[in-house]
């Protein structure tokens, strides 16, 4: 043991959420990630050839304790697959799994142990890394004094880019103030275009805000990684997710994951949807444009 | 060579709801055993590789007017396709059900008969073995035949008989699983993180489960369960230790004993909760031969070990560990 004490000791009193969280920015089975900490709370980072980022955002109210005691903001490497997997070990259903997360263990591992049962212990150790310095930084900037942004209902944006797969590689997202509307395009083995009138659907999207015309191109892989792992609550709470195009055709995506207590029905309660407002991870996408692509579809 | 039986009620309900979809799980393909007294369901006792399992009830539990003889002292065993069995089963039963049964079950006229049978089989020339079952009606009855392999020689059923014998040895100490779902449930999430497991037994009553790779090292301990067999008071110094380390120690003393097994091994012998034992005992053999786990059936309605039906397996410890 380190006589300074550990940087972080925290505990949780919702595994699920933290999963399901995690699982959100999971697109494919190997993936490594960065971890963060800091006083605020902890920062997971995963990346994929300079093109698509993920940040999932566990601010300290989440925890039930945070105590940080580092100086500047300790970064480590760890495989996402096996801590999401690690973790999902401690979320048995049915009953409440609160577990304490330290860092760094003797080794510099991150340490996890069930503390709910005196008799039943879970325990892990997960191995870190020196992290890769993020060779690209993904500085979202606005394009403009007005923000390009629509908030959409996160099942219809999942459900759209699902069924943008046929037509394949690439997808055109249109912002049009008037009528205002969101169009995505998928041109390849056929075309399909899904248009979100402003007006027409707004239960569907809920919010608009666009004083130009903007049109980017997106890899059609990188969309998908935004929604494919889109938790099943995300969906069964009927959130919005977030998007605004940035500087240069940047997209940023954002879902909202609770990771509130699971309401155990009390009886004496009588709002039966009562939540804690303030019991969410964010997970934020960046998504860079496909270059040079809207000249050629100019041209063609 | 002659074999002949009524499955009872209870029987059948037994093999069909419970025990054949738990064997189903071990292997498709067991060896049946009949002596005079009782029926036994084998998987890998012959051949060493995998989870050994265990199914023996008293006839009584399954059958009635059980009729047996063979040269071999009336014992009988061969190899069925557990699959079959339990689709000729089940579809006795429904058409037991269909036929509206029940009305004269004290009679015994419609009930099911299980026999050995020898029959040409259409498009050959030589008749091949099968276990027949004969479910009578009123008016009708329906024969399905199960095909089974020969009979096992003289020589083959000694052998069965004595690596029977081999498999019965006890552990010396064996700590009871109260929750054998939330031991499943767990072992379900771990299967994703790694290959091999290490168990943990120790004499206070401490069931330890690990998987160690190099990148994590993940594991779970259940303490102050029930212990048959020998048993130590917890050391006080050891209560307050990490479980990694209490485990440690006690291997040291000599107090508990840890194998290395397949993550698959154990997560299938898990799948005997299907045939819903009412507690799970687990033990290490000595030496750290393999893995022992008992299953125990309590007489319904009562906290008393059914002693008709026992059911355990042996998992082949791929590293004796520190024992």
């Amino acid at each position: 043991m380190s006589s300074s004490g550990p940087d972080l000791v925290c505990q949780l009193d919702n595994v699920q959420g933290m999963v399901d969280a995690l699982t959100a920015v999971r697109w494919k089975r190997h993936q490594d990630a960065v971890m963060e900490l800091s006083e605020h709370g902890v920062v997971l980072i995963v990346e994929e050839t300079r093109c698509l980022q993920a940040k999932v955002y566990l601010q300290r109210e989440l925890f039930v304790q945070y105590e940080y005691s580092a100086q500047g903001r300790p970064r480590f490497g760890v495989s996402l697959s096996l801590f999401v997997n690690c973790l999902n070990t401690f979320s048995v259903p049915g009953r409440s799994n609160m577990i304490e997360i330290r860092y760094p263990g003797p080794d510099m591992q991150l340490l996890l142990k069930s503390v709910d049962s005196m008799d039943a212990c879970i325990y892990a150790e997960i191995r870190t890394r020196i992290p890769d310095t993020i060779s690209w930084d993904y500085n979202f900037e606005p394009a403009g004094s007005t923000p390009l942004s629509f908030t959409v209902k996160s099942a219809a944006l999942k459900e759209a880019i699902d069924d943008l797969e046929w037509p394949g590689s690439s997808i055109q997202i249109t912002l049009e103030p008037v009528p205002p509307s969101v169009t995505f395009r998928g041109e390849g083995h056929g075309d399909l275009q899904i248009d979100f009138m402003y007006y027409a659907n707004t239960d569907l999207l809920i919010a608009f805000h666009c004083d130009h015309r903007v049109s980017y191109r997106y890899k059609y892989k990188f969309l998908r990684a935004t929604t494919s792992n889109i938790p099943s609550s995300v969906i069964r709470d009927n959130r919005g997710s977030k998007l605004t195009i940035g500087r240069g055709g940047m997209l940023k995506v954002q879902h909202l994951v609770s990771v509130a207590r699971p309401s155990i029905p009390h009886p004496h309660v009588d709002s039966a949807g009562y939540q804690q407002p303030s019991r969410i991870a964010y997970i934020e996408f960046f998504v860079k444009p496909e270059e040079y692509e809207e000249d050629i579809q100019n041209g063609s | 060579m002659k074999f002949k039986a009524f499955l009872t009620d209870n029987g059948t309900s037994l093999l069909e709801k419970r025990f054949l979809p738990a064997l189903d799980k071990m292997g498709k393909v067991c060896h049946l055993y009949f002596t005079r007294d009782h029926t036994i369901f084998l998987h890998n006792l012959l051949n060493g590789d995998g989870v050994q399992s265990i199914a023996q009830f008293r006839k009584e539990a399954l059958f009635d007017n059980y009729r047996i003889s063979s040269q071999n002292d009336d014992r009988i065993a061969f190899t069925i396709d557990l699959s079959l069995l339990q689709r000729a089963i089940r579809s006795s039963v429904s058409i037991y059900a269909e036929m509206g049964g029940g009305d004269d079950v004290g009679t015994g006229s419609n009930r099911l008969q299980i026999k050995l049978v020898k029959k040409l089989p259409p498009n050959s020339h030589q008749p091949l073995p099968f276990l027949t079952f004969e479910s009578k009606g009123y008016k009708s009855a329906v024969i399905q035949d199960v095909p089974i392999s020969k009979p096992l020689s003289r020589a083959d059923v000694l052998e069965l008989q004595s690596a029977l014998d081999m498999a019965q040895d006890l552990p010396r100490t064996l700590v009871q699983v109260p929750d054998l779902n939330q031991l499943q449930n767990y072992v379900d999430r771990m299967k994703h993180v790694g290959d091999l497991l290490n168990i943990s037994i120790s004499k206070y009553g401490d069931l330890h489960v690990q998987i160690s790779t190099t990148l994590i090292t993940l594991g779970a301990e259940f303490r102050k369960l029930l212990v048959v067999g020998e048993q130590e008071e917890v050391p006080a110094e050891d209560r307050d230790l990490s479980a990694q380390s209490r485990t440690q120690r006690a291997v040291q003393r000599g107090d508990a004993q840890t194998v290395q097994v397949s993550m698959k091994h154990f997560a299938k012998s898990l799948q005997c909760h299907l045939a819903k034992p009412d507690c799970a005992f687990y033990g290490i053999a000595q030496e750290g031969a393999c893995l022992t786990v008992i299953f125990q059936f309590f007489i319904p309605g009562s906290r008393q070990n059914d002693k008709s039906i026992s059911l355990h397996c042996r998992l082949p410890v791929l590293d004796p560990g520190s024992s």
